[in-house]
C-alpha cells in the first residue's frame, strides 16, 4: 500500500496543475490517470490560450480570469505557448451591435483591443477572406496541451510527487464515513494498487460524476461534446475568431505545422462513447471556410471530439452555461473540481490547493504564477526548424522525429505505448497520421525488447483502430488516397488481418 | 502544339496498362503509353495476387459476387495472360514461380503470412509455416525492417545484423549491385556459422541483379535463401515494374513518362485525342482507341471529392456508395469498406457503361466492384483484365 497526503484523480491540465501547485507548497501527493496525461478534454481541445475576448460579452468574470491567466502563462510557459495574437473578424451580415458590445466589454474587463481595417488584417493573415468588414486584434495565444501537462508534472516529479498513468480509479476506500484512499487498476497488468491519503481530489473532468459516485456522492454536470478538424497546413499564423455570439466552427488556431478549427456543441451522456459525425465536419469546414476560404480545399488530416464538463444550470443551450469553475466539498475528505477551461487550469489549481491548505491548517502561499514551468530548458522550443538538427535516421518524416529521440523516450519512460511517444515528440501527428512511423516506433520497441509479439501486434491493432476513428470522418481527397495506401500496407503487405486467426 | 497519331493510347503504367500495351504492340499496332508517374506496383511486394480469398485462385474467382469484373475475363484469357507474364519475366531474368491451381504463402515483415499466387524466385523458399528453422539477416539501422516482429512469431529463428552504413532499403539494394560490396558481405556471412535450414533477408538483394545475388548467396552458403517484402519503397515491386516497362519498349511501344493526361478532344461518339502536360507544354496525342488503366485512388484514376467520387481523365460515370458515411465502416479491419467498390462499371467488351464514347476500354483496379484488398485481386487481376480489354479493343479496331 502507498501512503501520501493528497490523491489527485485525473491527469488533465487541472490534475497536473494541482500536482505542481502541491509540489511547490511541499505537500506529498499522488496523481492517478486512467489513460496518458491529457487523455481527456485537455488533449482533445483547440489549444487556444484565450485572451478572454470569446467570453467578454457572455461571461465577463470568466473572461477576466482568462485574460489574467493568459498573461501569467505566456510568462511562465514560454516553451508551450506561442504568442500568435488573435483576430476577431466581422463578415458581411454579422451584427454591428455585437461588435459594439464586444468592444465595450473588453474595455471594461481590461482586454486590450485594436481595430484593424480589412486591408490591414489581410496583411497580417493573407489567407483571410478578403470580404471581411474589419478585424479586432486581441492577445490570444496558441498553447500545446500535452507539453503543458508534462511540464507541470515535471515539477511534481522533481519534488518527489508520485504519478501512475494507465491506472483507473475503480474504488474509493472509505472508513467511518470518510474517504481515506483509492484502489487503482493497472490497465496493462490488471494489478490493483491501494493508495491511501488524507484528502482526495476529483479532477476527472467529464468523468467527475462517475468518480464521485464511487464515494456515494454526486457532481451535477452537463456534458457537451465539441468536435474539431485538423488541416495539414498552417493556414494562419494568428488565432482567428468570428466576431459574433459563440457558434459552431468559429475559431481557428494554428499549432506547430497544422491548424485546428472548431468547434461544435452537442449534449452527450457518456464521456467514453464519442463519435464525430460527417455533418459536424462539414459544418466546421464551411464555417471556417467563411473566415479562411482556403479551408474548403485544405487537406483535413483528422477530425475528433472532446467533452466539456459544464456545471449544470437552468439555461438550456449548453454553450451558454457558465464556463467558470467550482470546487465542491463533499464533506468526507473528497473534493471535486469541475468546469473551467484549459486557459484557467492554473487558477483552478491554486484555488483547489488553497482549500486543501486550509483543511490541513497549513500556511504556504501559492507560487505557481511566479515560477517558470520546470523542464523547459530541455525543450527545443516552437519552431519546427530547430528539430532539423541531428536528423539522421528519421522515423517520422512528417514531423521529423529521429530514431534517437524515440529510443531515448523508451529508455527514460519504459513505455509500451506508441501514444506516449507521439505526445512527447509529435510522432505520427502529421499528414500520414502515423501510417508509416507507428510500424517503425513499435519495431524499435520490439528490438529494444520492451514488447512481446502479442503486445506489439495488439498495440498496432489498437493504434490503427484509434487512428481510424480520428480520420474516418474526414476522409476524402488526398487524405483518402493516403489512407488507402496505408490500409494496403497493413492489411495487404503486412497481412495483419491474419494475426487474429493465428493467436 | 505537336500532333502524333497512334492506333491505341494506353493511359497508366500499372500492371494493367503495361500488359495491355505490350500485348497490342505484339499484335503490331502502333501503341503509346502515357503515364503521370509510377504505378502501385512499385509500392507492392512484387507478388502476383490473382484472387487470395481461397486457397485456390480459380476457386476464389468462381466464388466472387456475380457482378465482379473478374467474371468478364474468360478462364482461357486468364491462363494465357499469366503464362505470358511468367514467360516474359523468365526471359528478362526475373523468373516467377507458382500456378493458378494453388495459392501459396509468403512470410511478411511482421511474421504473418500473406496469401498470393505467383512469387518472384527470390521468395520461392519463403516458409509455409512458423515451424521452419530460419536465420534472419538484418542491416543495422534499417528503418523499415525490425527483426523483433519476426523473431517473436517464428518458433525457430535467430538473427544476425550487418552494418551496411545506410538505413534505407533503396540504399542497401544499391550496395548489392556492387560486386565488391557483395564479396565483402559474403565473407562476413560465411563467418556467421549459420546452422538453420534457410536464410532470410529483407527484400534488399539488389535491384537489377537480384537473381545473381540470390544465386551467389545460395551457392556459397549451400542453403535456400529468400526475401521478405518490406514497406514501400519496395525493391521486388520496383523490379517487377522495371521489367514490364522494358518489355513494352522492346515490343516497340512508346512510353510518355511523367505526362499526366489533363484533357480530351472529342468528336461525335469518339474520343479523338488526349492532351497531356509535360514541362508546362501542352501536347495532343491522337489515336483510334483509348485504354484507361489509371488505377484506383492510390494510382490516381479515381478522386474523392467531399460529396462525390470522380474519374479523372474522361469523367466517366462512377459506381460508388452514394453517401460519404457509407464509404467506410466503423471497424478498420473489416476489409469490407464500401469505398472498395468504387470504380467504372463496364460491359462484356470492357467499355464503360452509361458513357457516350465508344472507343474507350477500361482495365485494372479502376474497375467497379473489384474490391482489390478484400478479394486479393491485385496484379493478377490487373494483368488479366489488361489482356482482356486489349483483345476487345483490337477486335473493335479490325
Ligand atoms: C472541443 C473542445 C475544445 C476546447 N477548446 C479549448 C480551448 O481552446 N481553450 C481552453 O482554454 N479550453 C478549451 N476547452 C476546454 C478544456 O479542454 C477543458 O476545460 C480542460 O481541458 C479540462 O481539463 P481537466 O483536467 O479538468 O479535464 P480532462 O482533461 O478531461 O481530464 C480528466 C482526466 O481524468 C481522467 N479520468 C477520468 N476518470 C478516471 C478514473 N476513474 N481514474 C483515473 N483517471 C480518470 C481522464 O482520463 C482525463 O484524462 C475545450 C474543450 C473541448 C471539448
Ligand atoms: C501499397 C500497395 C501494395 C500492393 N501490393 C500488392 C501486392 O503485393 N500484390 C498484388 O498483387 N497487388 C498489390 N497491390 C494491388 C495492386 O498494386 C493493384 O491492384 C494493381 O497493380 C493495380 O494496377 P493498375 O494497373 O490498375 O493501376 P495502378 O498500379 O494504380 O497504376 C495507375 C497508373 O496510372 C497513372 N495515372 C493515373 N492518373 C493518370 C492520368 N491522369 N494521366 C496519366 N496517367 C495517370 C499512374 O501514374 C499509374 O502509373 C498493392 C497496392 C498497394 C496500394
Amino acid at each position: 500500500m502507498i501512503k501520501t497526503d493528497v490523491i489527485i484523480i485525473g491527469g488533465g491540465a487541472t490534475g497536473c496543475g494541482i500536482a505542481r501547485d502541491l509540489a511547490l507548497r511541499g505537500i506529498p501527493h499522488c496523481l492517478i490517470e486512467k489513460g496518458d496525461f491529457a487523455a481527456g478534454a485537455t488533449g482533445a481541445c483547440h489549444g487556444l490560450l484565450h485572451s478572454g475576448g470569446r467570453y467578454a460579452v457572455s461571461d465577463p468574470i470568466a473572461a477576466k480570469e482568462c485574460f489574467d491567466e493568459n498573461m501569467i502563462l505566456r510568462r511562465i510557459g514560454e516553451k508551450c505557448v506561442e504568442r500568435t495574437g488573435g483576430l476577431f473578424v466581422r463578415l458581411p451580415g454579422d451584427s454591428k451591435l455585437f461588435r459594439e458590445r464586444f468592444l465595450r466589454s473588453c474595455d471594461d474587463i481590461g482586454i486590450p483591443t485594436e481595430i484593424l481595417s480589412s486591408t490591414k488584417a489581410l496583411e497580417l493573415v493573407p489567407n483571410l477572406n478578403p470580404e471581411i468588414e474589419e478585424a479586432i486584434r486581441v492577445p490570444d495565444c496558441s498553447i500545446d496541451p500535452f507539453r503543458l501537462c508534462l511540464l507541470n508534472m515535471k515539477t511534481s516529479q522533481m519534488k518527489g510527487g508520485l504519478s501512475f498513468i494507465r491506472h483507473r480509479v475503480t474504488e474509493i476506500v472509505q472508513s467511518h464515513g470518510r474517504c481515506i484512499g483509492v484502489k487503482a487498476t493497472d490497465a496493462a497488468t490488471g494489478e490493483v494498487k491501494e493508495i491511501h491519503g488524507n484528502i482526495l481530489v476529483n479532477a476527472s473532468g467529464a468523468w467527475a460524476d462517475l468518480v464521485a459516485r464511487l464515494a456515494g456522492c454526486e457532481v451535477p454536470l452537463t456534458l457537451s461534446k465539441g468536435s474539431l478538424v485538423i488541416t495539414n497546413h498552417r493556414l494562419t499564423d494568428m488565432v482567428i475568431n468570428r466576431l459574433r455570439p459563440s457558434s459552431d466552427g468559429d475559431i481557428i488556431v494554428p499549432n506547430e505545422a497544422v491548424c485546428l478549427a472548431g468547434t461544435t456543441s452537442l449534449a452527450v451522456e457518456d464521456p467514453d462513447a464519442l463519435s464525430t459525425q460527417s455533418a459536424e465536419v462539414d459544418a466546421i469546414i464551411s464555417e471556417a471556410g467563411r473566415m479562411i476560404p482556403h479551408f474548403n480545399r485544405a487537406r483535413i488530416i483528422r477530425a475528433f471530439s472532446g467533452v466539456r464538463p459544464l456545471l449544470r444550470s437552468q439555461k438550456m443551450d449548453s454553450r451558454e452555461i457558465s464556463r467558470g469553475f467550482q470546487i465542491i466539498d463533499h464533506q468526507n475528505g473528497l473534493y471535486s473540481i469541475v468546469g473551467g477551461k484549459l486557459t484557467t487550469f492554473r487558477l483552478m489549481a491554486e484555488k483547489m490547493v488553497d482549500t486543501i491548505m486550509n483543511a490541513f491548517n497549513l500556511k504556504h502561499d501559492c507560487e505557481t504564477a511566479d515560477q517558470p514551468l520546470d523542464g523547459q530548458e530541455e525543450l527545443s522550443g516552437y519552431p519546427l526548424s530547430k528539430r532539423l538538427a541531428n536528423m539522421k535516421n528519421i522515423l517520422c518524416e512528417c514531423e521529423l522525429v529521429s530514431r534517437g529521440s524515440v529510443e531515448k523516450i523508451i529508455q527514460e519512460t519504459g513505455t509500451r505505448h506508441v501514444g506516449d511517444i507521439s505526445h512527447r515528440t509529435r510522432l505520427g501527428m502529421g499528414p500520414c497520421q502515423g501510417g508509416f512511423c507507428t510500424f517503425r516506433a513499435l519495431g524499435v520497441m520490439h528490438d529494444m525488447e520492451v514488447l512481446t509479439a502479442q503486445q506489439s501486434m495488439q498495440s498496432l491493432r489498437e493504434f490503427l483502430q484509434r487512428r481510424f476513428r480520428g480520420i474516418r470522418y474526414a476522409l476524402w481527397g488526398d487524405q483518402l488516397r493516403e489512407e488507402q495506401l496505408v490500409e494496403y500496407i497493413y492489411l495487404g503487405i503486412l497481412a495483419m488481418e491474419k494475426t487474429r486467426e493465428r493467436h | 502544339m505537336s500532333v502524333i497519331e497512334y492506333d491505341v493510347i494506353v493511359i497508366g503504367a500499372g500492371a494493367a496498362g503495361l500488359t495491355a500495351a505490350a500485348w497490342l504492340a505484339e499484335q503490331k499496332l502502333r501503341v503509346a503509353l502515357v503515364t503521370a508517374g509510377e504505378p502501385t506496383a512499385c509500392l507492392s511486394t512484387g507478388c502476383i495476387d490473382v484472387c487470395s480469398r481461397s486457397d485456390q485462385p480459380l476457386h476464389g474467382i468462381a466464388g466472387l459476387p456475380d457482378e465482379h469484373p473478374f467474371h468478364r475475363v474468360s478462364p482461357e484469357t486468364l491462363k494465357q495472360a499469366l503464362e505470358d507474364f511468367r514467360r516474359m519475366m523468365a526471359d528478362m531474368d526475373m523468373p516467377y514461380e507458382g500456378t493458378l491451381e494453388e495459392n501459396r504463402l509468403v512470410l511478411s515483415a511482421i511474421g504473418t503470412f500473406k496469401t498470393t499466387c505467383l512469387v518472384p524466385a527470390t521468395m520461392h523458399a519463403s516458409p509455409q509455416s512458423d515451424e521452419e528453422k530460419i536465420h534472419l539477416i538484418t542491416f543495422t539501422g534499417l528503418k523499415d525492417f525490425y527483426p523483433g516482429y519476426l523473431l517473436s512469431r517464428l518458433r525457430n529463428a535467430s538473427f544476425s545484423s550487418y552494418d551496411a552504413g545506410v538505413s534505407t532499403t533503396m540504399g542497401i539494394a544499391a550496395h548489392f549491385e556492387d560486386r565488391a560490396f557483395l564479396e565483402t558481405f559474403l565473407l562476413w556471412l560465411e563467418r556467421q556459422n549459420i546452422r538453420e535450414d534457410k536464410i532470410a533477408f529483407p527484400a534488399v538483394l539488389g535491384l537489377e541483379s537480384s537473381s545473381f545475388v540470390l544465386n551467389q548467396i545460395e551457392s556459397r552458403l549451400e542453403r535456400p535463401v529468400f526475401e521478405i517484402p518490406t514497406l514501400p519503397p519496395s525493391m521486388p515491386g520496383r523490379r517487377l515494374f522495371n521489367v514490364m516497362k522494358d518489355h513494352l519498349r522492346r515490343r516497340g511501344g512508346v512510353i510518355y513518362w511523367n505526362w499526366p493526361v489533363v484533357g480530351v478532344e472529342k468528336s461525335g461518339r469518339q474520343i479523338e485525342a488526349v492532351t497531356t502536360e509535360a514541362q508546362g507544354r501542352p501536347n495532343s496525342l491522337n489515336a483510334r482507341a483509348f485504354i484507361l488503366a489509371t488505377g484506383s485512388f492510390v494510382g490516381g484514376g479515381l478522386y474523392a471529392n467531399r460529396d462525390r467520387i470522380v474519374e479523372k481523365v474522361f469523367n466517366l460515370p462512377v459506381f460508388a456508395p452514394e453517401n460519404r458515411d457509407d464509404w467506410f465502416e466503423q471497424d478498420y479491419f473489416s476489409m469490407n469498406h464500401g469505398i472498395g467498390q468504387a470504380g467504372i462499371p463496364v460491359d462484356e467488351a470492357f467499355c464503360p457503361q452509361g458513357s457516350p464514347w465508344n472507343n474507350i476500354f477500361v482495365c485494372g483496379s479502376i474497375l467497379a466492384r473489384t474490391e482489390t484488398l478484400k478479394n486479393g485481386c491485385g496484379h493478377g487481376f490487373a494483368i488479366a483484365t489488361g489482356r482482356a480489354a486489349a483483345r476487345s479493343c483490337l477486335e473493335r479496331l479490325k
